[in-house]
């Protein structure tokens, strides 16, 4: 999780990821930054995340984005 | 039949929705299809063949993906985690190969109809510069109804089975409603398969509800269409059409009643479409969320033909940026140049591929090709101004976000929006270069004090309906933006409000609407795409 927040950080500074739930309909994550969070996780976590993953339930907190990175780890 | 006519309302919906409530609930959805078709022959004739070409390609396709699923599903059994890692592999591939067939089918069709002679005019262009003239001849052939909304649903269903989001369709005829649905066969919504297709296939239960809330859009649909946007329509075309008799600050007027006439147009034309499917109890796909609210040009495209956005976004921005070559070039970016620069380069590149696309899916024309690239430039941009804007409200202190700031941005967005929809409606790039140029050299107050203003092919009463239009327009679409569902809400209203609403909305429309001798049909923009 510390990972997670670390990359989370760089791509948008200045976001407590620790409390904020509603990433996507807050407009914190847009399409942009999704697709540079995911080519950092993809790296980071050597997980491979496809389209289907990208839905708004997968990146609504820090906590489902790191939900998803275990389920594709399994 | 246009979908403003008698004809359309009382000889065929009206038809159709009687027998939907005659016919059991179970079979609903038969009387759907075969009103869908009815229509869609009527409107089209031999043309319907390309529809069915479509729907039996993806049903095929569908059928074809799922199958190869339910070998993996069986195969993987007993497996270790790397052994099904490779096979899983080796399956995707051959899924993959089904959607690229689906792919190249369908939009090999639309792309030979609708852009054949775009790229045959370009191509005899280049042959001419070695004295070879009129080698590629040009087809003749109309373009079939809907065909640039229901061929991007096709595609959509197929790389939905694909990913897993939904099952493929066993039933043919279930899946040639979701394609032929009538009240999205004009201008869309463009409707999901996982959510479109239940709602088709379900009956549904007459309630007053439903038809209250679908009638009530309707009427409201009818509203911005007759006596807003083709009011606005004289405005625009007396203006657009001879452009070089006017002045600077008239032709600014015309580009803003074009904006007025498109926007009304087409979101009126939703609302009449959703309205109708609200009466057989379905929901279509939003398709505008008030979208000069907005407070820059991504949102302004969050807000604006939404279902169209929301598909290049699934279907294209996220499979070309996850595609292997662009995580390769965002991973070589995110190294070699700085963090900044790392994200920027593959998003550019990805959103160059939306905005190339979206602007051709509006026509076979250097116009819009201009037109995409036009908001993709301006995104980019923005995206590149970033850490200045950061930096620069940082020292300042200003509140981006502040009433006063936002207001600016609201304002600087819809001239930004303006532009874009100018060079939608000239005839081509030079038009635009002229009639821009002219907004500047030409600007004079005595437009308006002369009283030519308001005689653009209108008189003052025209002009002074259109801005008490405007200001209803406004109040609707400030209700909603804190969320009120207006026809619902009128729906479930006492009958002392929804009764007012409901004659106020016919008065207005029969009193008000620009039909009948004195005014040409107009017909309606998106459709033509």
């Amino acid at each position: 999780m510390e990972d997670l927040l670390k990359i989370l950080e760089e791509v948008k500074p200045g976001v407590d990821f620790t409390k904020a739930d509603n990433l996507i309909e807050s407009g914190i994550l847009d399409s942009l930054s999704i697709i540079t969070l995911v080519a950092k996780i993809s790296d980071e976590f050597d997980v491979e995340i496809t389209p289907i993953d990208l839905v708004p339930e997968n990146f609504k907190s820090a906590e489902t984005i790191y939900a998803l990175i275990q389920r594709l780890e399994d | 039949m246009t979908y403003t006519s008698y004809l359309y309302f009382f000889g065929f919906v009206g038809v159709v929705y009687l027998l939907y409530l005659i016919v059991p609930v179970k079979h609903r959805w038969l009387v759907l299809l075969a009103g869908s078709y009815a229509f869609y022959m009527f409107m089209n004739g031999f043309l319907t063949a390309f529809l069915l070409a479509t729907t039996v390609s993806i049903y095929f396709c569908g059928i074809h993906i799922g199958k190869i699923q339910d070998k993996f599903n069986i195969a993987k059994k007993d497996l270790s985690k790397d052994e099904k890692k490779v096979l899983k592999a080796s399956f995707t591939k051959k899924k993959k190969g089904v959607v690229a067939i689906a792919v190249v089918i369908n939009l090999g069709i639309l792309l030979f109809l609708k852009y054949f002679n775009f790229f045959a005019e370009q191509g005899n262009l280049f042959l001419s510069m070695f004295n070879l003239h009129d080698v590629i001849p040009f087809i003749h052939i109309a373009l079939p109804l809907g065909i640039s909304y229901y061929t991007l649903q096709a595609i959509g269903y197929v790389v939905d089975v694909y990913r897993g989001k939904c099952k493929p369709e066993t039933n043919a005829a279930k899946l040639a409603l979701f394609l032929s649905f009538f009240p999205q066969m004009t201008e869309g919504p463009i409707g999901r398969y996982d959510q479109l297709a239940p709602q088709l296939v379900t009956g549904h239960k007459y309630t007053n509800e439903n038809f209250t809330a679908g009638v009530t859009l309707i009427l409201w649909g009818f509203f911005k269409k007759l006596v807003i946007s083709d009011r606005a329509s004289f405005i625009a075309n007396t203006v657009f059409n001879n452009y070089s008799s006017y002045g600077g600050l008239t032709v600014a007027v015309a580009i803003m009643a074009y904006t007025l006439q498109l926007y009304t147009d087409f979101s009126g034309c939703i609302d009449i479409m959703t309205g109708c499917a609200k009466i057989f109890g379905i929901d279509l796909a939003v398709n505008f969320k008030q979208p000069f609210f907005s407070k820059s040009v991504n949102e302004f495209w969050r807000r604006w033909h939404i279902t169209l956005g929301s598909w290049f976004k699934d279907y294209v921005f996220y499979p070309v940026s996850l595609s292997a070559p662009f995580m390769k070039l965002s991973k070589k970016a995110q190294n070699k140049l700085n963090r900044f620069f790392g994200s920027l380069i593959p998003s550019a590149a990805a959103l160059f591929v939306v905005w190339l696309g979206t602007g051709l899916w509006h026509g076979a024309s250097w116009k819009y090709v201009v037109y995409g690239l036009y908001y993709y430039f301006i995104m980019l941009l923005g995206m590149l101004c970033e850490p200045l804007f950061i930096k620069f409200f940082d020292k300042t202190h200003i509140n981006r976000n502040g009433k006063y700031f936002s207001a600016f941005r609201v304002f600087r967005t819809f001239i930004l929006v303006n532009i874009g929809m100018m060079l939608f409606r000239v005839n081509d790039l030079n038009d635009f270069g002229r009639m821009f140029a002219q907004l500047f050299t030409s600007f004079s107050i005595n437009d308006i004090t002369s009283g030519s203003m308001f005689k653009l092919g209108t008189d003052s009463p025209d002009f002074v309906i259109l801005i008490i239009g405007v200001i209803i327009m406004l109040i609707v679409a400030s209700i909603k933006e804190k969320g009120c569902d207006l026809k619902i809400a009128v729906a479930n209203s006492r009958l002392l409000i929804k009764w007012p609403v409901m004659i106020g909305l016919i008065m207005s429309i029969v009193i008000f609407g620009a039909y009948g001798d004195n005014y040409a049909q107009v017909a309606s923009i998106y459709a033509q795409f």
